[in-house]
């Protein structure tokens, strides 16, 4: 089942589908990267970002727990515990089995 | 460099005990400064070791060499431009896939390499064990078991380093191969770069092109616009064929990489208990237990620091001041003696005072809480909030410090990802009220108002705060990045490395702050024995008495303010002629004055350290900005609160 890593219970396990918001068009994502390179910059530094602590694609994530109010999430990858803000990591998608 | 003058660099992830190994290495001869132009922190010492002189740089822990944060492009820089004799990279054996990722980014880079495998008893604690050897022959590089915080493994890895730099070792550093794919589209553009000139080595700036890193496609740009344009055709290549941007798909051939080599090499069993420090962890990060914890830790700190800092700060005000005659004797009370007394000395005394007691305390916590890793805890609880004023998590650490003083606030700072971020929090920062201000709040409104009305001050503080920060976050140019960080595993705090980072960071405090705060003393000194107070007063009273509604006085009591905030009650009180301050002002004007005292200006040491971190034109805009603010709320405060 395809989810936002947000949409995670507690102590579940999913495998990293995306983390790029624009993945589902790659052609949109370049046409972007001429008109808007700021808006695409963005989105590729959040990618980088994640990617380089190792949530790259076809990498199991574990979602130990949120911080209350909305709070970031803790995740487990490969071995590391990582806090990741709200609106990142609702932009990840993962492949749940439920 | 001459034949036993070598340059060595200490290059990995963050939390991995690099600073611990530094502060082994190099002890007290350290030289904590900047990088040139930036503010980020560049940690040099000098070793000496069988004969050699060895100078040390420690570089920021990052995770990756791309153009994330600005401490990922000095370090890349510094490697590929400066080119040390030696790279040493450290790896936390617990953690090793994800420091391999790192590693063969070195190896890309061609830097001359050892890697330290630290901490490898924690690892086998974790039940990781890990075949060194192996390591070796797969990387092509020495490996070297240490455990940073008993010095054990250092003396092998320095003999180690010197053996590998003066070429009596041979390495043969093995970089990374990928898929089939991908490798062949490297070779492509490996062909076209070695055509051309560049600072970096070849197959890196290949992958590097692959890889969308804007500050080497700058630079081959520069050179061949058409090495650009392919590159750019081979990265939708390869983004049809995996389906993936394709920065994202070097990374994920690299973790592929690193993955496959630390499966080769260790060998992992479960530990049969849960560990003490993961409890902890749960407990100090739990959603309803978290909070309570954070906030009793928070105001015992600050509550005890205070009380000690209370205690030395009058014992040594006292002492300096039983120095008086003394010192009075030699110069005599003449207009020398009153100048090198109430400028100079004045200053330095006032700056040791509130040095020593306060930032000294402060800091030794706050290294102490950044070791054993429980501010990553209070940045994941606090994310939230931050969120409020549109900061992240991180930026809490240098709100806090601002509580105690906004100098090691401003500073503090530096742990933002970005420029902007770094801005955004020094401006809130320079909002909070710190020590001294604290002292007015409490000394002025809240002996003689009451302490609800003192109380309302905080609170009205924290809404200015909120509402600015907002706004600011709004207003700032360029996009705002959250939270994402590692919480690294609680251990016990090593504490050389804690008390050297204290030490240098007073040390900077007070190379910053004193010479400032002597000259402004010395200064305001010489405009009272030239008699020109007066006429200060009565150019700044239409603003003092007719905005504010203040006793003309307090111009003179606000212009000593900017030396440091707690002057302001102490010239009050000395130009009033009674402390007893119920009896020259009314509630009103000590709520107005409080006011106005608590936003009108950071301090002049504040001001210096926004100059260093931000320049000269961002410390002057806060710094009108916020007198004009603080005038602005001060005179509708009057006007609200004698209706």
């Amino acid at each position: 089942m395809e989810l936002h890593l947000t949409d995670l219970k507690n102590g579940e396990t999913g495998v990293i589908i995306s983390t790029d918001p624009s993945s589902e068009s790659q052609q949109l994502c370049r046409h972007r990267a001429r008109k808007g390179w700021r808006k695409h910059f963005r989105s590729a530094r959040f990618v980088k970002r994640l990617t380089d602590l190792g949530l790259t694609p076809g990498t199991n994530v574990t979602v130990v727990k949120s911080a209350p109010f909305n709070g970031p999430l803790e995740v487990c990858v490969r071995g590391s515990r990582l806090a990741i803000g709200r609106g990142m990591a609702s932009r990840i998608l993962v492949d749940v089995k439920r | 460099m001459s034949n036993n003058h070598f340059t060595v660099a200490l290059a990995g992830n963050a939390n991995v005990g690099k600073s611990v190994i530094f502060n082994q290495l190099t002890g007290l001869h350290q030289h904590i400064g900047n990088w040139p132009g930036k503010t980020v922190e560049k940690a040099e010492g000098t070793l000496h070791f069988k004969g050699y002189t060895i100078d040390v740089i420690d570089l920021p822990g990052i995770y990756s060499l791309s153009t994330f944060s600005i401490e990922e492009l000095i370090s890349r820089d510094y490697i590929a431009t400066k080119k040390p004799d030696l790279v040493i990279n450290v790896v936390d054996a617990s953690l090793l896939e994800r420091n391999l990722f790192f590693t063969l980014q070195l190896l890309e880079l061609e830097t001359p390499l050892i890697i330290a495998l630290n901490q490898v008893d924690m690892a086998k604690k974790k039940g990781i064990l890990i075949d060194h050897k192996k390591a070796e022959k797969i990387l092509g590089v020495p490996v070297i078991p240490t455990v940073a915080v008993s010095g054990s493994g250092i003396y092998e890895m320095l003999e180690t380093a010197i053996e590998v730099i003066e070429k009596k070792r041979r390495t043969d550093p093995k970089k990374p191969r990928y898929g089939k794919e991908i490798e062949k589209r490297i070779e492509e553009l490996v062909e076209l770069l070695g055509k051309i000139q560049l600072r970096y080595p070849i197959r890196w700036a290949a992958i590097k092109l692959l890889d969308e890193d804007k500050e080497v496609e700058k630079e081959v740009l520069e050179v061949s616009p058409k090495i650009v344009a392919t590159a750019e055709k081979i990265r939708a290549e390869l983004e049809d064929i995996h389906g993936h941007a394709c920065p994202t798909v070097v990374s994920s051939e690299r973790y592929q990489v690193a993955s496959r080599i630390s499966k080769e090499i260790q060998e992992i069993t479960e530990p049969l208990k849960t560990p003490i420090r993961e409890k902890l962890h749960t407990i100090t990060t739990h959603k309803i237990f978290g909070y309570p914890i954070m906030l009793t830790t928070l105001l015992t700190v600050f509550i005890a620091i205070f009380t000690f800092g209370d205690f030395t700060s009058s014992h040594l005000e006292d002492f300096f001041f039983g120095l008086k005659p003394t010192f009075d004797s030699f110069l005599g009370t003449g207009i020398v003696g009153e100048l090198v007394w109430g400028g100079a000395i004045d200053g330095i005394v006032g700056g040791i005072t509130v040095a020593l007691p306060y930032i000294l305390p402060f800091y030794f916590i706050l290294y102490l809480f950044e070791d054993s890793g429980y501010l990553s805890r209070i940045a994941f609880l606090m994310d939230n909030l931050m969120h409020k004023m549109g900061l992240h998590g991180k930026a809490f650490i240098p709100v806090m410090l601002s509580f105690g003083c906004n100098v090691p606030g401003c500073l503090g700072c530096r742990i933002m990802e970005t420029t902007r971020e770094r801005l955004l929090t020094a401006f809130v920062v320079t909002l909070v009220p710190c020590a001294a201000t604290s002292v007015i709040i409490l000394g002025l409104v809240g002996n003689f108002v009451g302490i609800q009305w003192a109380l309302a001050l905080y609170i009205i503080n924290l809404i200015i705060i909120f509402t600015l920060g907002r706004i600011a976050f709004k207003a700032l140019p360029g996009e705002p990045t959250e939270l994402i960080m590692e919480m690294s595993d609680y251990r016990i705090p090593h504490m050389k490395t804690v008390l050297n980072q204290t030490w240098f960071r007073l040390r900077e405090f007070i190379v910053m702050a004193f010479p400032l705060i002597i000259a402004g003393s010395l200064v305001i000194k010489i405009a009272e024995v030239a008699n020109l107070l007066e006429p200060i007063t009565r150019i700044f009273s239409p603003v003092t008495v007719a905005w504010l509604g203040l006793p003309a006085v307090t111009g003179i009591a606000l212009i000593f303010g900017v030396l440091r905030k707690e002057l302001t009650l102490i010239m009050l009180g000395t130009l009033l002629g009674t402390t007893n301050f119920a009896q020259v002002m009314t509630p009103v004007q000590m709520i107005v004055f409080t006011l106005v005292v608590m936003l009108y200006i950071p301090c002049i040491a504040t001001i210096g350290a926004l100059v260093k971190e931000f320049g000269w034109k961002k410390a002057w805009l806060i710094t009108v900005f916020e007198i004009l603010l603080a005038l602005l709320l001060g005179g509708i405060a009057f006007r609200l609160l004698i209706i």
